[in-house]
């Protein structure tokens, strides 16, 4: 009997670590196949992209926890990076009576208010409406993309790609951090990781961040024992937008050409690392460091594929299969609970 | 206090409505205003410059001539995303609006349902031009359900390419678009050409071949598939002939030899991070560096540009890999003129917009479709092709 339950302890234990494993088993075919993906250019590539799709999957996972979900994220990104692209610039299309780029701290604070202007506006109408948050953000994901188009059709862009980006904003966002092994490390990694620590702070050691998991996994508990739900929902949305802004601002630099299809979908990956990283969709589960790890595995998953050359419709299947699993590994943890 | 929250949401709303209608009414409004002056002023039939070249339809001196024409013309643009649609959409708008015409746009935003039902919409309206920037090109149906449906109503596809088959069966049916694998063909011709000027300095590890990375636009899409096979054939027919060796793929277990945007989008983005990740692993220091780079469009040549740049590449004084795009947007303009990418072909915006204007004209004015249009573009009779040019900055 004895014998039974310790197998039994064994392979709860396998399968509920079932997404590391696989992974662990992808990384050491990956390396053996192709070495040079566990060489020091790699990983640091690696670490970039990660730090690069941080910051969104760290808002987002604020609105899982409320048992919500934000398909807003990716467009606001889109109108954020447009807008940062459009102010610090060398050439004006979007303003042509402007002629020096607006201070950095400025633009970063603009794109950081639109952007929680927009959460305000979903978190709002989630709480008040009590609609559901994927409607919600539905129709702000689209209200977002009509701005952004309204946008680039401004002064005399017409609709046209925004770049000739100011040398000081694209090197403030990525510019050489310190480099090691003669690999430089760019400076917005440094960002996301600030964001990171300021996110655990405020998930793990504020009552806001007590709120929000209280307020995830029983609104009504929540309400009767004194937890304003109604601000707490819209503050985790606005926290969100912020977020979608800092990305925004970020990826504007990034990739240095901002228009119409920028973020397009980023909150498909977002979501989907948030949920193998164990942020559950039934509400008030997560963690920061899950969050890290699912868009770390997320990115070593398709770099590697990359590396191994796999046929690209291929991939689809298997982003599809890992976020499958993962929900259902997930789930199962919850049900064992129960 | 509950009152007062009501009452102000209501007022929002309304003023936010209210401020949404004004600004979308304003350009329907202007149009009419242009038409209405242009009757009053005008008692000249003659239609605007039919024979002169294009671009001369956007002279403010047309404008005046120009005669108001009854009924309206319905345009479809398959996505208000799209840079170069874009240029296009504001060539056309100024184009319809100088030839006095009366214009609607619609935005299908990449769904060929959404064009249809809109297409319907228009014919409900009675729209007596529709001009169609088609969203599926994959078969037939799409565009001969919209040629069914506009039942007499002459039919302008342009830019996403419809089969001669489906034209043909209207007789008031026309395409205006490009020979879409003309753009592969000049970007391989081009490309071949630069390689042999700067054979040397462009083969970094000295090894005698060129190993190159191609970026794909999208699945499925002809004209991304074109672009794809001519421009890295087209470059090796010239490498071949002049007794170099054919370009070599930087990855030889990918088979397919190219890399796609996986949204499909021929987004920027999908380029900077796959040129990142082949440059974590193919580098100046290992002797396998990236040669040259060839993308579908200018969007991913530049996010190409950027991932290399980032690396201190492409800047000034430092090592230029050379980058080849399609399209001729602004933003790949500027990079040729500041030295970071190499060369595109230009899809020329205005000369599309101006003969859709022309052809239009001509339909409400009961000419023949191709009236005025240069006869060295016309095929047959149900088509116009727009020349593509190389752009290197010269």
């Amino acid at each position: 009997m004895a014998e039974k339950d310790k197998l039994k302890k064994v392979g709860d234990i396998l399968l509920n670590n079932a997404m590391y494993i696989i992974i662990a088993i992808a990384v050491v075919y990956i390396a053996i196949m192709r070495p040079t993906f566990i060489k020091l250019p790699s990983i640091i590539n690696i670490l970039s992209l990660t730090a690069a799709k941080l910051p969104i999957a760290l808002g987002i996972g604020g609105c899982i926890v409320l048992t919500g979900t934000d398909i807003s994220a990716g467009r606001v990104v889109g109108l954020t990076a447009c807008i940062s692209a459009s102010l610090l610039t060398t050439v004006f299309k979007v303003f042509p009576n402007m002629t020096n780029a607006v201070p950095l701290p400025l633009v970063l604070l603009l794109v950081i208010g639109v952007g929680a202007l927009v959460g305000f506006v979903n978190g709002f109408s989630v709480a008040k409406f009590k609609l559901h948050p994927f409607i919600v953000t539905l129709s702000t994901q689209l209200i977002v993309y009509g701005i952004i188009l309204m946008y680039l059709m401004r002064g005399v862009n017409n609709g046209q790609t925004l770049s000739g980006l100011d040398d000081s904003y694209r090197s403030f966002v990525t510019g050489t951090l310190f480099t090691i092994g003669g690999v430089a490390v760019p400076k917005y990694v440094l960002y996301s990781l600030i964001l990171t620590i300021i996110m655990w702070v405020i998930w793990n050691k504020t009552t806001f961040g007590k709120n929000m998991f209280a307020v995830g996994s029983n609104e009504e508990a929540a309400n009767v024992s004194g937890v304003n739900v109604m601000r707490t929902i819209i503050m985790v949305f606005m926290l969100a937008g912020m977020m979608y802004g800092i990305t925004g601002f970020l990826d504007g630099a990034r990739i240095a050409s901002a228009n119409a299809n920028t973020g397009l979908n980023y909150e498909c990956d977002a979501i989907a690392a948030c949920v193998i990283g164990g942020v559950s969709f039934v509400g008030g589960i997560g963690r920061i460091s899950g969050i890290v790890v699912g868009v770390l595995l997320l990115q070593i998953i398709f770099t590697g594929l990359n590396f191994l050359a796999v046929d690209a419709n291929m991939l689809y299947i298997i982003k599809g299969l890992i976020i499958l699993i993962a929900c259902a590994i997930d789930m199962r943890k919850y049900l064992v609970r129960k | 206090m509950k009152k007062l929250n009501k009452k102000f949401l209501c007022t929002l709303l309304s003023v936010s409505m209210l401020a949404v209608l004004t600004a979308c009414g304003g350009k329907d409004d202007t149009a009419a205003t242009n038409a209405d002056t242009s009757t009053a002023t005008n008692t000249d039939t003659a239609a605007p410059a039919e024979s002169a070249a294009p671009a001369e339809t956007t002279a403010p001196a047309d404008t005046e001539t120009s005669a108001a024409r009854e009924g309206s013309v319905a345009v479809f643009y398959y996505t208000y995303g799209d840079t170069y649609i874009s240029s296009v959409r504001a060539a056309l708008d100024s184009a319809l609006d100088a030839a006095g015409i009366q214009y609607q746009d619609y935005d299908s935003n990449n769904s060929q349902t959404t064009q249809s039902e809109q297409v319907t919409t228009a014919i409900a309206q009675g729209a007596t031009v529709l001009v169609v920037n088609l969203v599926d090109t994959g078969s037939d149906d799409a565009a001969k359900n919209i040629i069914t449906q506009a039942n007499g109503v002459p039919v302008i596809f342009f830019n996403r390419s419809v089969s001669e088959e489906a034209v043909t069966s209207s007789d008031k049916c026309v395409f205006v678009g490009t020979d879409y694998e003309m753009a592969g063909h000049m970007q391989g011709e081009m490309i071949g050409n630069y390689l042999l000027e700067n054979y040397d300095t462009l083969d970094l590890n000295g090894d005698g071949t060129i190993s190159y990375v191609m970026f794909k636009g999208q699945e499925g899409n002809a004209e991304a598939d074109a672009r794809t096979k001519y421009g890295q054939e087209d470059a090796d027919t010239i490498l071949t002939g002049a007794g170099k060796p054919a370009l070599s793929f930087y990855d030889s277990a990918n088979s397919n030899k190219y890399l796609v945007d996986q949204a499909g989008a021929w987004s920027s983005a999908a380029a900077t991070e796959y040129m990142q990740t082949i440059m974590s692993q193919y580098s100046e220091a290992n002797n396998n560096m990236v040669e040259l780079v060839i993308a579908n469009n200018d969007e991913m040549a530049i996010g190409a540009v950027t991932a290399l740049q980032n690396a201190g590449y492409n800047k000034d004084g430092s090592t230029v890999i050379p980058v080849f795009g399609v399209d001729a947007t602004d933003a790949a303009k500027d990079a040729i003129a500041a030295g970071s990418m190499i060369g595109t072909i230009k899809q020329d915006a205005d000369g599309m917009a101006n003969t859709i204007a022309d052809i239009t004209a001509n339909f409400m004015d009961g000419k023949e479709a191709f009236d005025g249009v240069d006869s060295a573009n016309v095929v047959g009779t149900w088509r116009v092709n727009i020349p593509y040019a190389t752009y290197t900055g010269n």
